[in-house]
């Protein structure tokens, strides 16, 4: 991927000559400034809904009052330079503002038997990572995988549906195909199969 | 520098966040493994909210002697938060953008009194 300033560099000369101001690319921190903007909105509580409430009235104090209802227009012209002033003078620390409360992952009970699968799951990522490949049997593998291919499956059907994979599961692109390839191929199915009864079935 | 009020720490869960405002700053606060992290929640790329994405473990290589990988594994030990906007990746305990160290979020520190916790700012 070329870097913006390995482009620019690239761009011909006669493209970096000021261009006439209404085609003028905003620079990178105005765009930011207008995208943030755009998401924010003006929402009571908002920064922006701060400022115009500054401009609209002389006496607010920039940091502080925030309309709650739409406050009635003031003459701007008036407004906007009294307001930054008192913006100054404002006395104390800003209040703290709660925008957003985001919560962590909900703690699940852990039933024994997830207990043992998770214990599983670290011993044979650590022998993996020991460089010992033949831990699992190929018998017991092929048992387990059966195992949770049909348990998977199975909630899956029952509508208990979950990812697959953990979001911090390290599993690569290349795992997965192969894995998917090799379950494809025991069950005999071929790819556009998979495709056709995901297709037909909505998944 | 005042310390101002954020929450009561016990409605503060282990992986949950606030993002506050404080005048004109605003401000993600974290609470990883019973400690409280806060940064600046303007991200240093395009200004995207930082402190808003996904929180996830650092991704390390298993090396075998001869240097070939055995794969990669999370490392449980570090925890970096992910700006949802173009995915800069920032270490939780420093604020440090993970593929460049240079680039540090403005960090602020938290006060626990009791059952209180305080933003400095
Ligand atoms: S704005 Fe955060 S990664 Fe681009």
């Amino acid at each position: 991927m070329s870097s913006p300033k390995a482009a620019a560099k690239a761009a011909p000369k006669a493209a970096r000559k000021p261009a006439p101001a209404i085609s003028a690319e905003p620079s990178k921190s105005e765009k930011a400034a207008f995208l943030k903007a755009m998401m924010e909105g003006i929402k009571p509580g908002s920064l922006a809904a701060q400022k115009s409430a500054a401009k609209k009235e002389p006496g607010a104090r920039l940091l502080g009052k925030v309309p709650k209802t739409k406050a009635s227009p003031a003459p701007k012209a008036a407004a906007a330079k009294p307001a930054r002033t008192s913006a100054k003078k404002a006395e104390g620390a800003p209040k703290v503002e709660i925008l957003r409360k985001i919560s962590g992952a909900a703690g699940v009970a852990r039933t024994p038997e997830s207990e043992r699968a998770f214990a599983l799951a670290k011993e044979l990522e650590a022998a993996l990572a020991d460089g010992k490949l033949d831990l699992i049997q190929p018998p017991a593998m092929q048992a387990l995988m059966g195992a949770l291919c049909k348990v998977y499956s199975a909630n899956e059907d029952s509508g208990n549906r979950y990812p697959i994979l953990a979001g911090r599961a390290a599993v690569t692109g290349t795992d997965v195909m192969i894995v998917c390839g090799a379950l494809l191929k025991a069950v005999d199915l071929q790819v556009f199969e998979l495709g056709m009864w995901q297709s037909w079935a909505g998944r | 520098m005042a310390e101002q009020f954020v929450s009561k720490a016990s409605e503060f869960k282990d992986g949950d966040r606030q993002i506050i405002r404080l005048g004109e700053q605003e401000i993600g606060i974290f609470k990883h493994e019973g400690k409280f992290y806060a940064y600046s929640n303007f991200c240093l790329h395009q200004g995207g909210p930082a402190c808003e994405g996904l929180t996830i473990a650092g991704v390390k290589e298993h090396l075998r002697e001869d240097k070939t990988s055995a794969g990669l594994y999370f490392d449980e030990a570090s925890m970096h938060f992910v700006c949802p906007w173009h995915g800069y990746e920032y270490d939780m305990f420093t604020g440090e953008q993970v593929a460049d160290r240079k680039l540090k979020l403005k960090k602020y520190e938290i006060v626990q009194k009791g059952d209180e916790v305080y933003v400095v700012a």
